[in-house]
């Protein structure tokens, strides 16, 4: 089973990334499963029609109270099979001002594991879907935890998302030493700037030690998708757009390179890095 | 798999980082385990109980009259929270016969956004006794940050405004932050010269405290400080919220003859007993070098030998003086396991007065400690179990265990203060002095 995650700044697109390339994986015959570990739970709301599902940690909370454990939780009631066939989960997070989210990922995740999810399901490739940033050590849990084997960070060509992606390829260097975890790729979301992203992009990738694997234009036909709640190779499959989702498929599909990436240390080198293209552009 | 930077070396085996001191989740219990007729309720995960067991022993509780609880935080708790399963232990012991139960929160809860305050006051109209919160995570600091902050609460919850002074009355604060593990007969020591001086002790912050003493503890009209290394905010807080001035302040704890007489001396002037501190001084010292003339100590033999002092301020601040005095050592090293700067203040004018230069190392930890040594080459280290291993190969010939002893059974309580404190400093030094001739290596190579 091939283990994706799916991180960068938040707002930059992951969800729809993530969505589309299911959606591409699934069209190719693949047995995909979408992890949403973001306590906001719209992860896989694209692929579920526009709804949200249930969460593990809801379900979990719900179990609690009743006095009952994780292993009372019926995969059933957590793991939701999209209309296209892809097994769509949420991990929630506790009730706002309580708890630990991060945390509450990892056990969300343990939860999926210790009920053979991936195995009942025959899951060829599970794709997560993390929240916003590394912004504690409770979300790096699924990299620490080697459920997240190949980590794509998704960057545009704004200054903050590029250094939001080199923070958190420090995380992916940190821990990336206790195990088969590595950096496999940046995939660019477009905001548009394409110029300027065609440019920064690929030397940031080089600069990571990574693989620029994606460009992913900025495209109504995208977000028109988003607002049928349908991936763009369901309703668009003849369209360019399509098409570059399953090249992205195609690209993670055969890919079995990842690396201890080398960020860039001073905030200075990469300002330095980014105005140069700047001015290039 | 590629990898893009070597690991990172680890740490040199030897650099032993290791504390001195616990955290503030075990001071805290310390403190509250030393109200009488209460409870205390963990809220953490079971191993931190651990500290509070550790604490119950601190204060010598009788677990016949004592009650522990713990929460027992697992990782559902840890992604939940777990104020609910904290409402729920607190209602199983509403029928408890007690008079408070002190809930106090360690680190993971805290992390996770338990609100302890909330809960017990959302739970106190429905119990007989009071609920005290204690927001003391271990992270908060050391086992004497732990002891100001459950001081802090305790006078803050507990503490009535009204009530008029009690003449000639104390408030002792903090005779358990001391490294001295028989600190209880120092405080007898304390209670036994008040009494002697007609001064009444209203309350103890904290040992066997019940709490109706700490209610009426505004009602003294003094506070007595009994560590220099926890307790100061209290007595400020008393100071300012309730007009208690503290006596005997910046002087140091009475370890040692000149102390000693200084801390009584200081004592009777404050209470009108000047004739009282000034025939204890005169008996005290007599009855010391008496009992010198007869048992024959060998302090002698240690005459102008380099000293160092590793000890928490309470006890290492004072033993300065009495290494340099009444040991007639040279003091080469001070360590000691606080710093903040009231301690700062206290052993620099202490080592002004008495015309020294050791090094000192303040918030020292074991690595320092034996880095130190190392550097200083003291022959005599008075300090604890801990130093004898830390001062291995580095030619110390003697370890005085006068603190925190681990692992060591104490039945009876003996005190480093006043007169018979000096005593048994002196029996510490001529025990160490005799079991160093005993010692497996010199019996080897000695001749049958």
């Amino acid at each position: 089973m091939k283990q994706i995650a799916i991180y960068g700044k938040g707002g930059i697109g992951k969800s729809t990334i993530a969505s589309n390339l299911s959606a591409a994986l699934n069209e190719m015959g693949q047995t995909v499963m979408q992890v949403g570990c973001d306590p906001k739970r719209d992860s896989t709301r694209i692929l579920a029609g526009g709804r949200f599902i249930p969460a593990v940690l809801e379900e979990h909370r719900e179990k609690l109270r009743v006095g009952k454990d994780e292993y009372a939780i019926d995969l059933d009631r957590i793991v939701y099979r999209s209309p296209g066939g892809i097994y769509l989960v949420e991990a929630g997070g506790p009730e706002p001002g309580v708890g630990c989210a991060g945390r509450g990922v990892l056990t969300a995740l343990q939860i999926l594991k210790d009920l053979d999810a991936f195995e009942t399901y025959g899951i060829d490739v599970a794709i997560y879907d993390v929240l916003g940033d590394v912004v504690c050590g409770g979300f790096s849990m699924p990299i620490r935890e080697g459920f997240a084997r190949e980590i794509y960070l998704v960057c545009s060509g704004g200054f903050m998302s590029i250094y939001a992606a080199n923070n958190i390829a420090r995380a992916v260097q940190r821990l990336g030493l206790r195990g088969d975890t590595g950096l496999a790729g940046i995939v660019c979301n477009s905001n548009g700037d394409e110029a300027l992203e065609r440019a920064v992009i690929p030397a940031f990738a080089q600069r990571l030690g990574t693989a620029f694997v994606q460009f992913v234009p900025r495209s109504p036909v995208i977000q028109a998708g988003e607002m049928e709640g349908r991936a763009v190779v369901e309703y668009a499959p003849d369209s360019r757009e399509a098409e570059i989702f399953r090249n992205l498929a195609r690209a993670i599909l055969a890919n079995d390179t990842r690396v201890i990436p080398t960020p860039i240390a001073e905030l200075a080198e990469l300002e330095t890095m980014y105005r140069e293209h700047l001015v290039k552009k | 798999m590629e990898h893009g930077r070597s690991r990172r070396k680890t740490p040199e085996p030897e650099k032993c980082r290791d504390p001195y001191l616990r955290c503030a989740f075990h001071g805290a219990a310390q403190t509250a385990l030393g109200v009488a007729g209460s409870a205390l309720l963990a809220h953490s995960p079971q191993g931190c109980e651990y500290l509070v067991n550790n604490a119950f022993a601190w204060q010598a509780c009788d677990y016949m009259e004592v009650i522990t609880l713990c929460t027992k935080l697992c990782v559902d708790e840890i992604v939940h929270g777990g104020e609910e399963l904290l409402e729920r232990t607190i209602l199983e012991a509403k029928d408890l016969p007690i008079s408070a139960l002190f809930v106090l929160s360690a680190c993971g809860p805290e992390i996770v956004g338990d609100d302890i305050v909330a809960v017990c006051e959302t739970l106190q109209p429905e119990l007989k006794f009071r609920l005290i919160p204690i927001e003391c995570a271990g992270f908060r600091g050391s086992q004497y940050d732990g002891i100001d902050i459950a001081l802090d609460a305790m006078l803050k919850h507990l503490v009535n405004r009204s009530g008029e002074k009690i003449p000639n009355s104390v408030c002792l604060i903090a005779p358990h932050a001391n490294a001295n593990p028989t600190w209880i007969a120092d405080l007898d020591w304390v209670k036994g010269v008040l009494a002697q001086m007609g001064i009444r002790v209203v309350a103890t912050l904290t040992h066997r405290t019940p709490l109706a003493e700490l209610e009426h503890a505004a009602s003294a009209e003094a506070s007595l400080l009994l560590s220099h290394d926890a307790g100061q905010k209290a007595a400020d807080h008393l100071s300012a919220a309730h007009g208690i001035e503290q006596v005997c302040g910046g002087i140091p704890l009475p370890i040692g003859m000149t102390n000693t007489e200084r801390w009584l001396t200081a004592l009777g002037e404050r209470f009108d007993a000047q004739k009282t501190a000034e025939s204890m001084v005169v008996e005290g010292e007599r009855m010391a070098m008496a009992t010198c003339r007869r048992k024959w100590p060998m302090a002698r033999f240690f005459y102008r030998t380099p000293a160092a002092i590793v000890a928490d301020a309470t006890v290492g601040i004072p033993l300065v003086r009495f290494v340099t005095e009444d040991m007639e050592m040279t003091p080469d090293l001070v360590a000691l396991y606080t710093s903040q700067r009231s301690v700062r203040d206290l052993l620099e004018r202490e080592l002004d007065d008495l015309d020294l230069a050791p090094t000192v190392v303040y918030g020292t930890d074991v690595y320092r400690t034996r880095q130190a040594l190392a550097e200083t080459k003291p022959k005599v280290v008075f300090g604890s179990t801990i130093e004898r291993h830390a001062s291995e190969g580095l030619g110390v010939s003697h370890v005085v265990e006068v603190v925190k002893m681990m692992r060591q059974f104490r039945m009876i309580d003996r005190e480093y203060f006043g007169y018979t404190g000096i005593l048994d400093l002196f029996e510490c030094v001529q025990n160490e002095w005799t079991m160093a001739w005993r010692s497996r290596e010199k019996r080897y190579e000695a001749r049958w």
